[in-house]
Order: structure tokens, then C-alpha cells, then sequence
């Protein structure tokens, strides 16, 4: 488990979803990168039903990634995570009482995944009830585990073939509480995965440019 | 010849005892001519029976005879001297051209100081060891070095600098032996719960870095202070520290073919791409 850095690509101009995919396989493979198979980032959203004392109701998100296909991760945006084994889909089940699934909601990222070297590159489309919303790149710098010591060499590595569409520093390096030098880990990957899906949902992708 | 079978050896009864087995070997081929050419012409098979049988019995008691004088000829030789240093090979002294070849004597010279380098480094006690290595773990506060002794005799260093790598050193005494550096993250212990000292990394940066460790190992050498050799090393081993910080002095980048700089100059200690390196 490296560094991991996931962000969203716009869509090219002029160009469908697919075919800036295409555009980014052809760039990794011109790279030398190698195609090893493929990946799914999936999250499934919750409302919690019990409404105590007027607070407004807050959203559970369950989310998978092939990466760990033996375990479940469980986030409150912006509040405490948990990453559980498998199980915890039928614990969810068991607690429908108090979260309600909203079956429209689910997002995921199905995509192949390259090896470079030392990174691993998955490059994904986001779909929302099978429409295609946006397109999502995660790089992850397996060597290393410390995000504030290999940042620029990442940000190097993403400009040999996103060019000019390479993120700032995730915000959830910054915000722990080591900042950028305490180790990352798997849950750091989910949050930034979350935060491209909700950005990806709010977003109204003109009609002509959808698949 | 002198040198190998020397005082031990009694020549004049080497020589009896020679034809002691000359000897021995013609009252045994007696015996066999006695045998084919089967039984004499005689008056009765009776008179020929018993003169082959006692004729027989002749033949082999001379065998006897010879056999004991043998036995005893060659209890008078003595045994040549035990303490061969080479063994096998001290059967190269036979070699009759010896001022072309003086293979043996140097071979003999060779393997005299051998022994003594091997006695005088065996001299560094275990004590000696464990005090120069914690001093040197003290010298930088971002790496630490742990000291196992697997074999008993032998030390293996785990050396641990912060969050970047643990690399495994194999000591032979004070001297170094080999190295295997690995990521941070990735497992130290075989199956066993021993520390592996033999698997390389997963990551092509860290086998990069094994490979230049090896180097720095070579190019480290100081046989009378065997105790600065690994000051030295541990200070360039250091350097990594900024390994995915820093970018190459030579291109100013950070990548090449997908790795950061991973050469360490033995001297500045800066750092440069393996390509890139002067």
C-alpha cells in the first residue's frame, strides 16, 4: 500500500467519455506502461433514518474496491471511517431499519489498471444508473508511504500524460493530524474516490456528451 | 619429497617390505599355476591325490609366510607424518619440475596467511562488535540499527531509516558482508518469524538501491579500521533519507524510466539518476 492520489479528468474537448479514455490508454501505453487487468470502485448510499432532535439526516456510504476485494469500507463524509470485512454488507441488511438504502444513487468506476515501473495506474469511467458521468485516474507510488516525501515526484510522473490536468494535494493529506507525513493508508484512497463520485454527481454533464 | 614424508619413515624396510609383496604376489600366482596344471601322473588316483594335496598345502603356507613377513615388514616402515597441512593437495609436492611450477610451496604460503588473517579477525569478540555498532546508531537520529546474532556467530544489522527503507547488512566479524535494502512497508520476517535475509524487494527502486549498496560495499574498504569502513557506509547509506525528495543534480528531474534518483555519490553523497551518474 503506496501513496495514492485520485482525481477527476475533464472530459476532452470536442470528445466523447470513451474516447478520452482511449486518449489516456494510448498515452500510458506510449509511456511503456503495462496493462495488468482491470478495477471497480463501487459506493452504495445509506440514509440513516433515525432523525434525533431535528439534526438534519446524515448520509452513510458503503463503498468496495477490487484492490482489497476482502473487505468493506464504510464512511460519513467528512466523519469516522471504518473498514470492515465483507460481512458488513449483510450487517447492513440486518440494520434497514435505521439506513436506508437509495438504490438511484449507486456510483462506480470500472476501468484497467497499468503498472509503470514502481506505480500502478487505474484509469476509470464514474457511471451513475448506467450513464457515464466523468472519468477518474488514481496513481498510486507503491514504494513509498509517506505523501508529503514523494508528492513531486507523482505530480512529475501525472504530467508525463495527464499534461495539464494534474491535481493540488489531496485534501486529505493535509488535514490529518501529522499533515503530510503521517502514512497513508487504504481509507485515504476511499475518502478521494468519494470526493470525485460527489463532485462527479452534482455535476450536470451536457446531453451530448454523454457515452 | 623431503618435506611431506619425512623423519616417520624407515626407507630400508620401506624397501624389504617392497619385496616382501613381490614376494608374496609369485607364491600366490604358484598357487594358481599349481591349480591349473591339475594333478601328476602317478602309479594310482590315490598316490596322485594325496601328492597334489600335499603340494597344495605347501603353496599355501608359503602364501602364509609371505603374507606374515609382509605384515610385519610393513609394521617397521612407519607412518608418514599426519600433520599434512594440505592434504590432498600435498600430493602436489610429488611434482618433479619444481622450479617451473613451485605450485606447493605457495600454495603452503598462501594458505598460512590465510589461517592467520582468519585467527587475527576472529580476535574482534563480540563485545567489541555490539559497542562499535550502538555507537555508530547513535551518530543519526533518523536511523536506527538493531543488532541480531541468527547464527550464534555472525551479526545481521536491521537498519531502519525513518520512513523510507530497512535495509538488512550481514557482518562477518567487523566486516561487511552483503546487503539487502527493501521498502519501508515490506515484510522483513520469512515464514519461520526469522529475519530474510535473502529476498530482494518487490520494488525496482529498492532493488536499484541493493545494487549501489553492493557498490558501496566494494568501494568502502579499509582493512586495518574495519570500524570506519562501516561508519562510512552507514552515513551513505543516510543519504537516502530524501530518496523520493530529491531530484537527480545531473537532469534536475525526479524520474527516469519511472525512477528517482537512486545513486549516491561515494564522496558529495548527492544524488543522481543511475543514468545520469558521471
Amino acid at each position: 500500500m503506496g501513496v495514492t492520489c485520485v482525481c477527476q479528468v475533464p472530459v476532452a474537448e470536442g470528445k466523447s467519455v470513451q474516447q478520452t479514455v482511449d486518449l489516456l490508454h494510448k498515452k500510458l501505453d506510449q509511456l511503456g506502461a503495462v496493462k495488468q487487468g482491470s478495477f471497480c470502485v463501487d459506493c452504495e448510499t445509506y440514509h440513516a433514518t433515525a432523525n434525533v432532535g431535528g439534526q438534519q439526516s446524515k448520509l452513510l456510504y458503503v463503498m468496495h474496491n477490487t484492490e482489497t476485494p476482502l473487505s468493506c469500507f464504510a464512511l460519513f463524509e467528512g466523519g469516522p471511517c471504518l473498514k470492515a470485512d465483507t460481512n458488513f454488507d449483510i450487517l447492513m441488511v440486518k440494520l434497514k431499519s435505521h439506513f436506508q438504502n437509495a438504490k438511484g444513487y449507486k456510483v462506480e468506476c470500472r476501468g484497467s489498471r497499468y503498472r509503470y515501473c514502481d506505480f500502478l495506474i487505474k484509469v476509470g469511467t464514474v457511471t451513475m444508473s448506467s450513464s457515464a458521468r466523468g472519468i477518474s485516474v488514481e496513481v498510486e507510488y507503491c514504494p513509498c508511504v509517506v505523501p508529503g516525501d514523494c508528492w513531486n515526484l507523482m505530480k512529475e510522473f501525472m504530467q508525463s500524460f495527464l499534461s495539464s490536468n494534474v491535481p493540488e494535494l489531496p485534501s486529505v493529506f493535509a488535514t490529518k493530524p501529522e499533515g503530510l507525513f503521517a502514512p497513508a493508508d487504504a481509507i485515504d484512497t476511499m475518502t478521494q474516490y468519494l470526493e470525485v463520485f460527489n463532485k462527479l454527481r452534482k455535476l450536470q454533464i451536457p446531453g451530448s456528451n454523454v457515452r | 619429497m623431503a618435506d611431506v614424508v619425512n623423519v616417520g619413515v624407515n626407507l630400508e624396510a620401506f624397501s624389504h617390505a617392497i619385496n616382501g609383496i613381490q614376494a608374496l604376489r609369485s607364491s600366490v600366482s604358484r598357487v594358481f599355476d599349481f591349480l591349473k596344471d591339475g594333478m601328476k601322473n602317478r602309479e594310482n588316483l590315490e598316490g596322485r591325490e594325496k601328492l597334489f594335496l600335499t603340494e597344495f598345502q605347501d603353496n599355501l603356507q608359503a602364501v602364509n609366510r609371505d603374507l606374515n613377513e609382509l605384515e610385519r615388514l610393513s609394521g617397521l616402515v612407519g607412518r608418514p607424518s599426519e600433520s599434512h597441512p594440505l592434504h590432498n593437495s600435498g600430493l602436489l609436492s610429488l611434482d618433479p619440475v619444481q622450479d617451473k611450477t613451485p605450485l606447493y610451496s605457495q600454495l603452503l604460503q598462501a594458505y598460512k596467511w590465510s589461517n592467520k588473517v582468519y585467527s587475527s579477525s576472529h580476535t574482534c569478540s563480540h563485545w567489541y562488535v555490539d559497542d562499535v555498532i550502538s555507537r555508530i546508531g547513535r551518530m543519526f537520529p533518523d536511523m536506527t540499527i538493531e543488532l541480531f546474532r541468527p547464527n550464534g556467530n555472525s551479526a545481521v544489522l536491521l537498519v531502519t531509516l525513518g520512513k523510507v527503507l530497512k535495509a538488512i547488512v550481514v557482518m562477518r566479524s567487523l566486516f561487511i558482508d552483503r546487503t539487502v535494502v527493501r521498502g519501508f512497508s515490506e515484510n522483513i520476517y520469512n515464514e519461520d518469524g526469522k529475519l530474510d535475509i535473502w529476498t530482494k524487494s518487490q520494488y525496482q527502486v529498492f532493488q536499484k538501491v541493493t545494487d549501489h549498496a553492493t557498490t558501496a560495499l566494494l568501494h568502502y574498504q579499509l582493512p586495518q579500521m574495519p570500524d570506519v569502513v562501516v561508519r562510512s557506509f552507514m552515513t551513505w547509506l543516510r543519504s537516502y533519507i530524501k530518496l523520493f525528495q530529491s531530484p537527480c543534480q545531473r537532469c534536475g528531474h525526479f524520474l527516469q524510466d519511472g525512477l528517482p534518483p537512486t545513486w549516491r555519490d561515494f564522496r558529495t553523497l548527492e544524488a543522481f539518476h543511475d543514468t545520469c551518474r558521471m
